[in-house]
This record gives structure tokens, C-alpha cells and sequence, in this order.
């Protein structure tokens, strides 16, 4: 290996055709005689269709067609093994509305104005119409599912001095990736070409096969660029189911494209949670039991669990815990995974309720949170694979200036505000998904790696560069990257932080087998140095084939190798398993981080702002720290927003989404930013793959609202337990 | 209606019905798919486009009739000669970008910011970027990037302007 490469911060290789507007996302690509839907949601949430009067849309200019249940063809639900998908319900298959927006027909036109236009006017008549159920107070419709439970958590509560006994509540919140949603179907007699704005290309062509009910091999996804996802992409939705049956009934090209207000509606969010937590400690602090016990919602079909103690059962050292999780259903679209689903908003609970027990207790947030680091994981009774969750305190408080606050509340005061110090502690799961890759060496001297992943957003072109650069030392410049289709080698998913840890072993690996093969071939050829040379005894270093002993000072450069053998290319794959999931893991593997920021608060104009904020990643080995600390600046910022912005409101009477554009639902923007300063430790954690990268998508979201939750009660006294802290709360 | 527009220095003459959008003008007439379209409401900004060199508007929110007789300059206008345009050049190596979607837009509006302002400090850059909407960066790098920018075009500056 040729070290240097890996932890380098390479600006990204994709980045001029971003900034020249050549990066192809799924709505710029077009094919001939394409075709435009777009799709007519219903405008109730609880009823039944009664009538489809389309037939004023019919006579509109451009018409193509107009699908719904009685001519859209056969469309099924994918099996469970098929792959992950929210709403399995394929689209139109009853007459039944479940949800505000749900997909009631499809209209094709020859330009989008011309289906636009029609969808307008398409009629529907709505029976059986009845109050849609969008409760805000969740209460589970069955027995909550034990998630984990260790020692006796009721007994160990009763008996300790300390206590609290809190409720905490997160609001739906919508993914809003400034991409839509968007789908270019094509179908000949290959099959389908299916353009998809997607994280997860092979879950998305094994699910959609099955919807469509044609072979695996006969769907390709395509996917080059996406223009984010924040999980609202990982798995199929119906407007891209409705986009292939078209193609395939009219036999030719169709684009779909999302409007932002049916992305509030169709492709899922961030399901809203009430979480119980208790918490008893003795009167030192040493934690007794906890318990966390979550309530989400779900769509009226399909089961969602938001799985809130994600990160409980390891994060804290207590020998009496309980995790539960239910769920009850609304009358809103299926949920899904947003970023850190899960622990984002379970920690927001936890880490608040351990804020509130440390001002029970007297004692310094940070000291609690260091008195009770577990040693080992109590809940799978595991070691840790790498954590070092006490420096990320430790570091934190002293970038940040901690030991500076004054606990009072409202005792810290600057230019007129009223400061808010506060802190919390973050953490995401490290696993890997099952990927394979293939790399070709070719005779020009260049390299080429693919594999049938997707990069987000997140800067994986330029690690997959990194990767074959590092392990061939051919320069970066020289390196192609492949990824983004199904007809690849299939890649992992671009979901839960994992892509980075999970490529590295079967890229890798793919290098070191185009390596050797172009090794092999060396001892091949005759008038060459390492003729009749045992393989065993070479090596390829910076792109050159070497003695091994190095004594005989021989070498030749691999592309030279290639081209007096008279091959265009040598290649190799590499293959690595899943660890994601596992039942009986070995070890417990998760990345860990600490926040800590000033808020300030002016009551007198009620200005609520974050100034700043500290944070400390252990995510392992960090293959590229610019892109890496993108991540963590970006998650920072959406905390804020989650912290102070974000809901999504579900209008009692009908069950729309009413604030379902970008002007009233709130994200952060530019003037919310606080001044960022982000630390990265640096232990690589090799059991999880060789480099010791984990991943770091997620784990900067999570914590943040905990963080400003607990700062704003420094500030004003007031501890806000529903999100978001609007200022209403505070006056 | 007949309408002539001149986009990145070429001139079209198109036949375009009154209720096209601009941006659907230039994505799905013109080919030119560099300028995305985010919303329908004028809040995210990854559709904007400068007009006449100094005016950055929101091409989802414009007809593309009222474009007529109007100089567009999209993303696809600010590289000159094969050369990256220094905000392009800055925002690849500031990481001013992640996803890339909204950088056309991002783009296009400090496009325009430094034509009025060369010298712009932090709060007047975040204040121009105010209608553009980013949710991977965390804005940060975006800044950095129009900074950059504005220090090579203060010592170049004849690459500030494009297209005319």
C-alpha cells in the first residue's frame, strides 16, 4: 500500500461537473419521445373513492393517457424478502384513501405543462368520507415490543433517592432534500431502464422487479447523481412504480417528477415519537436504571418502527434498563428513515433526561455523563470494538471553555442576551453492508473501479478513488469511478453511515486481485525483467511492479507490462459480507460524539440563536476530513433546524400536510448557522474493516437538539420537551 | 408566442406557450439541465439564473416569455474557454458543494452578488445567499467559496464577467 492518499482532504473529483451543471441528475436525463406524468393525490385522508370523472381531463390538449385503477395493469406487493420498501401497497391497488395525497390516477401528456394542466381537472368523487385520525397523543395500538432489558429496572427505580419520570416528543419532520423526488421509466424488450432518484439502486431494482413482476435482470436502475436524500431516497415509492407501469402500457419513455408539496405527502418523513424516560440514580450520580419507552407513528398498512432506543441500551452504563418500542397508525403516509433514524430522536429524549437528572442530581452534565461510561456493552454483553466516548467529553468541554459556566440558569449574560450553555453526548451505529467491486488496471496507465453503489452527496466517488489510489499508488487523476448502476457490482446501500466502511473491504481486495493478475503476467513475458520470476517474489508499489527483497533493483511499470503483453486491461473483484444486523455480534461497534454550544437568547424581541458550537466525532479512521467535516457541519446545521424549525403540521380536518412547501416548513438557512468548530479523534477501528473507517452521515445530527434543548434551559429556565423549540414555548 | 432569448451568448428564437416556466425553457427546450428546479414556491433558489449579467432572478417563477429580448446566463455560461469561472473553481475547492444541487443556483446568485459587490464581506455574502437553500453543507464552505472567489476576481478582473 502506498499510504498518503487515505486521510487526505481531496477536494471531491466529481466536483467540476457540479459546478459546470453536467452532473446528470435523474430529471435531467430525457430520452426520445418521452413522455410526462404527473399524479393526482386525493384531497382527503379517510374515505373511499367513489368515482373517477376524467373525462373533462381527457379532452385537454396533449393527453396520452390517464391511469388509475381500472387501466393501470398488474402491479403487486413485493415480497418480504425482496428487499426494504414503506408503503408495500403498490399504487391504485383499492379504492380506499389512507392518507392525504395518496395517489388516485396518473395523467401522461406529451409536455409536463399539458399533464399538469389535466391533472387539475380530474375529478374525483370521495365516499365514506371520515375525520382522518392525525392524534397528535400517541399511545401504542398494541403491546409495545421489548427492544432490550437487562436487570429489574421497576425495582432498581423504586428503590433509588434520585428520579425523573419525563416525557419527550419529536414531530414529524420531512426530508426536503433540495432534489424532488423523480423518475425516467424506460421499457423495450430489455426490459425496464428505470432512472431513479434512489440510495439503494440493488434494493430498488430487486423491489421493483417484483412489483412489476419481471426477472431481476430485466430492471436496471440508473442513478449517477443524486441531489441528497437524507433517507427519504433509501426505498422505492409509488410514484416511480407508477412511472414504470405507464412506460410499459404505452411503450415509451416516461419522466416523473415530484412536486415539492407531494413530497410532504408520498415519499415518507421522520415519524413523529413520544418518548417515556425514566431515570433513577443514587444521590452520587452512579446511574440505577433507565428506561426508555417509545411510541411512533406509522401509515395504516405498513409497519414502521422508528426504534428510538437505537442507541440506549449501550450508550449508558446501568445494570437495570428497558427499551421498548410501539406504534399506532395514523391516517398520513407510511414513514420512513431520516437521518440517524432512530437514535436522532431517541438521544434527543435521553440525552435531555439525562440533562434534567444531572440538575436532580447537582452535579456538572458532563461529570454525569463520564461517571457512568460502561466499559463493555451491558446489553449484548460485548466488548466495545472502539470507543472512546470520554474524550469526545473531555476534548469537547475544553475546546469549548465548559468549565467557564456558571449553572445558573439565566446567569450568563453578552451584549444584551442571555447565554445558554449546553451540552450532549451523540452516537451512531458502524456496520457494514454486503458489497462487491470490481477493479481493471488498463494498459494506458489509468484505473477503473466499479461498483453498484451510489454516492448521495457524501463524497464516495472521491473515496473509491482514495481506495484504489492508496492500495495501487496510480494517481487519483488517473482513476475512474463507476457507480450508479445496477449492472455493476453490487454495492451497498447508501443508508445508516455505512457506505464508507462497507466498500473498503471488497474495493480493496478488487485492487490487490488486479495487482497480482498484472504481477502474474509480468513473470510471463519474455525480454522482461521478472521473466521466469516466481509471483511471490513481486510487489506493486506506486503503480510498478517491484522485487520483493528490492535487492536486484528491478521494477517495470505495471501499464508497461500490460501493453508488451499486448492486454487492454487486467482486473479483479473483491466481495465482503454484511455485519449489519447480525444476531450474535462479537463485538459492539458504534461511533461516538459530543456537542456543545452557546445560545442566545433575547427576550426582549424573543431572538432565540445558536452562536456556537463544539464537536467532537469518533468515527474511527477519517478517509477524507474535508468531505467528512461537510458532513458534520451540515448535520450541525440541521440540528438546528430540528432543534428550532422543523414540523411538519397535519391539518385536524382534512389531514394535508399544510405547511408542505419550503416557505412554511422551516429549514435552517445561512443566517441560522452558528460558527462550527469540529474535531475528529482519531482511532481507527480496524474490526470493522482494515482502514478503520466507520461512517459520519448521521452521527452529527444526532445530540443536537438535546444540546440546544438543554442550553435553552440554562438561558431561560424553561425545558422544552416537544420539538421544535419555537419561541412560543418561551414566552 | 414567438420569443428571442439570448442564453450563455447564443441567441434562440422559440415558439413557446405563455404558461412556460423559464426554467422548464431552458431544461426541457434548450437541453440546458444545468439549472435545476427545487420548488414551485421561490423559496429554495437552485433554479436561479442571472438576466442581463446583473439581475439574479428565480427562473421557476418566471415565464419564459418575460425572458424575451432578455440576455440569460446559466450555470453552463460561467466556464470561459475550458477554463472553470473562479467561483466555480472556489466552490470545488472549498467543498462549497455536496450533493451539487443547489450549486447552480448558489452559483448564479454570487454570479451576481459579485458583479454589485467585488468585495463583499461575510454578513453581505450570507445576506445574498439568503434565497438559497443548501441541506447538506451547512453553508459554511458556501461562504468560504464566495470569498475566494472575490480575492481572484479583485486580481483578475476581467474573468468577472461572462456572456456578454
Amino acid at each position: 500500500m502506498d499510504p498518503g492518499i487515505i486521510g487526505q482532504s481531496l477536494a471531491r473529483i466529481e466536483g467540476p461537473l457540479k459546478v459546470t451543471g453536467t452532473a446528470a441528475y435523474t430529471s435531467d436525463h430525457t430520452k426520445e419521445r418521452v413522455a410526462y406524468a404527473v399524479p393526482v393525490g386525493s384531497t382527503i385522508a379517510n374515505g373511499r373513492i367513489a368515482a373517477l370523472n376524467i373525462s373533462k381531463a381527457r379532452e385537454m390538449p396533449g393527453i396520452v393517457e390517464i391511469y388509475h385503477r381500472g387501466n393501470v395493469g398488474a402491479l403487486y406487493k413485493p415480497s418480504p424478502e425482496a428487499g426494504a420498501i414503506d408503503e408495500a401497497r403498490p399504487p391504485f391497488a383499492d379504492d380506499v384513501i389512507r392518507y392525504y395525497g395518496q395517489y388516485v390516477a396518473l395523467v401522461v401528456a406529451e409536455t409536463f405543462e399539458d399533464a399538469t394542466a389535466a391533472a387539475s381537472v380530474v375529478d374525483v368523487v370521495y365516499a365514506d368520507v371520515a375525520a382522518p385520525n392525525v392524534e397528535l397523543q400517541l399511545v401504542a395500538d398494541d403491546e409495545p415490543a421489548e427492544v432490550s432489558r437487562r436487570g429489574d429496572p421497576e425495582a432498581a427505580y423504586d428503590a433509588s433517592p434520585i428520579k425523573i419520570d419525563r416525557t419527550y416528543i419529536t414531530p414529524a419532520e420531512t426530508h426536503n432534500p433540495i432534489e424532488l423526488h423523480a423518475s425516467l421509466a424506460t421499457y423495450d424488450d430489455d426490459g425496464f431502464t428505470l432512472y431513479e432518484t434512489t440510495q439503494a439502486i440493488v434494493n430498488h431494482r430487486n423491489v421493483v422487479s417484483e412489483i412489476l413482476n419481471v426477472p431481476r435482470e430485466n430492471v436496471r436502475i440508473v442513478m449517477k447523481f443524486l441531489g441528497s436524500g437524507f433517507g427519504g431516497k433509501l426505498w422505492p415509492w409509488s410514484h416511480g412504480t407508477l412511472a414504470a407501469a405507464a412506460a410499459r402500457n404505452l411503450g415509451r419513455p416516461v419522466k416523473l417528477v415530484v412536486t415539492r408539496k407531494q413530497m410532504f405527502q408520498t415519499v415518507g418523513h421522520r415519524a413523529r415519537t413520544q418518548q417515556r424516560v425514566r431515570m433513577s440514580a443514587q444521590r452520587n450520580g452512579s446511574l440505577t436504571s433507565l428506561r426508555h419507552e417509545a411510541v411512533n407513528d406509522a401509515g395504516m398498512l405498513d409497519e414502521y418502527d422508528e426504534n428510538c432506543g437505537e442507541a440506549t441500551p449501550h450508550f449508558y452504563g446501568t445494570s437495570n434498563l428497558l427499551v421498548t418500542g410501539g406504534q399506532t397508525r395514523r391516517n398520513i403516509g407510511s414513514p420512513t428513515a431520516m437521518r440517524g433514524p432512530g437514535a436522532v430522536p431517541g438521544l434527543f429524549a435521553t440525552e435531555s433526561a439525562y440533562d434534567e437528572l444531572a440538575i436532580e442530581l447537582g452535579l456538572d452534565p458532563v461529570q454525569l455523563r463520564l461517571q457512568n461510561e460502561p466499559t463493555r456493552d451491558q446489553s449484548l454483553d460485548v466488548p466495545f470494538s472502539s470507543r472512546h466516548y470520554a474524550e469526545c467529553l473531555t476534548v469537547g468541554a475544553e475546546k469549548f471553555g465548559w468549565s467557564l459556566r456558571s449553572p445558573a440558569i439565566g446567569s450568563m449574560r453578552k451584549d444584551g442576551s442571555i447565554l445558554g450553555w449546553g451540552m450532549s453526548g451523540c452516537s451512531w451505529l458502524a456496520a457494514r453492508f454486503a458489497a462487491e467491486a470490481r477493479v481493471e488496471l488498463h494498459a494506458d496507465g489509468s484505473a477503473r473501479v466499479a461498483i453498484g453503489t451510489q454516492d448521495i452527496g457524501t463524497g464516495t466517488y472521491t473515496v473509491l478513488a482514495q481506495l484504489v489510489a492508496e492500495t495501487t499508488g496510480i494517481p487519483i487523476g488517473r482513476i475512474t469511478v463507476e457507480l450508479g448502476d445496477t449492472r455493476l457490482p453490487p454495492g451497498p446501500t447508501s443508508g445508516g453511515s455505512m457506505v464508507t466502511a462497507s466498500v473498503i473491504p471488497a474495493v480493496l481486495e478488487a485492487a490487490r486481485a488486479a495487482m497480482k493478475s498484472a504481477i502474474g503476467l509480468a513473470t510471463t513475458l519474455e525480454r522482461q525483467p521478472f521473466k521466469g520470476w516466481s509471483p511471490e517474489d513481486l510487489n506493486f508499489q506506486s503503480g510498478k511492479i517491484v522485487a520483493r527483497n528490492g535487492a536486484s533493483g528491478k521494477q517495470i511499470d505495471y501499464h508497461e507490462v500490460l501493453q508488451n503483453a499486448s492486454v487492454a486491461m487486467v482486473s479483479g473483484g473483491g466481495k465482503a459480507a454484511s455485519t449489519f444486523g447480525e444476531e450474535h455480534p462479537k463485538r459492539s461497534s458504534h461511533s461516538y460524539g459530543a456537542h456543545f454550544l452557546e445560545i442566545a437568547w433575547q427576550p426582549e424581541i424573543a431572538r432565540l440563536r445558536v452562536n456556537r458550537v463544539v464537536t467532537v466525532i469518533d468515527a474511527g479512521r477519517i478517509v477524507n476530513p474535508r468531505a467528512a467535516l461537510n458532513q458534520i457541519e451540515g448535520a450541525v446545521v440541521m440540528g438546528v433546524g430540528m432543534a428550532l424549525l422543523e414540523e411538519a403540521h397535519y391539518d385536524p380536518r382534512t389531514g394535508a400536510p399544510i405547511n408542505s412547501n419550503l416557505a412554511d416548513y422551516i429549514v435552517a438557512t445561512n443566517a441560522d448557522t452558528p460558527r462550527m468548530d469540529v474535531t475528529f479523534l482519531d482511532y481507527p477501528d480496524t474490526k470493522l474493516n482494515e482502514l478503520g473507517a466507520r461512517g459520519v452521515g448521521e452521527i452529527g445530527l444526532a445530540g443536537m437538539a438535546s444540546a440546544i434543548a438543554s442550553a435553552v434551559y440554562h438561558a431561560t429556565g424553561v425545558r422544552v420537551r416537544t420539538l421544535p423549540i419555537d419561541i412560543e414555548k418561551l414566552l | 408566442m414567438k420569443i428571442a432569448v439570448t442564453v450563455n451568448g447564443e441567441r434562440y428564437e422559440r415558439d413557446v406557450e405563455p404558461r412556460t416556466l423559464l426554467a422548464y425553457f431552458l431544461r426541457e427546450d434548450l437541453g440546458l439541465t444545468g439549472t435545476h428546479v427545487g420548488c414551485d414556491s421561490s423559496s429554495c433558489g437552485c433554479c436561479v439564473v442571472a438576466m442581463d449579467g446583473d439581475r439574479a432572478v428565480k427562473s421557476c417563477t418566471m415565464f419564459a416569455v418575460q425572458a424575451d429580448g432578455h440576455e440569460i446566463t446559466t450555470v453552463e455560461g460561467l466556464e470561459q474557454g475550458g477554463k472553470l469561472h473562479p467561483l466555480q473553481q472556489a466552490f470545488w475547492d472549498q467543498h462549497g458543494l455536496q450533493c451539487g444541487y443547489c450549486t447552480p443556483g448558489m452559483l448564479m446568485t454570487s454570479y451576481v452578488l459579485l458583479k454589485h459587490q467585488p468585495a463583499p464581506n461575510e454578513a453581505e455574502i450570507r445576506e445574498a445567499i439568503a434565497g438559497n437553500l443548501c441541506r447538506c453543507t451547512g453553508y459554511q464552505n458556501i461562504v468560504k467559496a464566495i470569498q475566494q472567489a472575490s480575492t481572484e476576481l479583485a486580481a483578475e478582473p476581467a474573468a468577472a464577467a461572462v456572456g456578454s
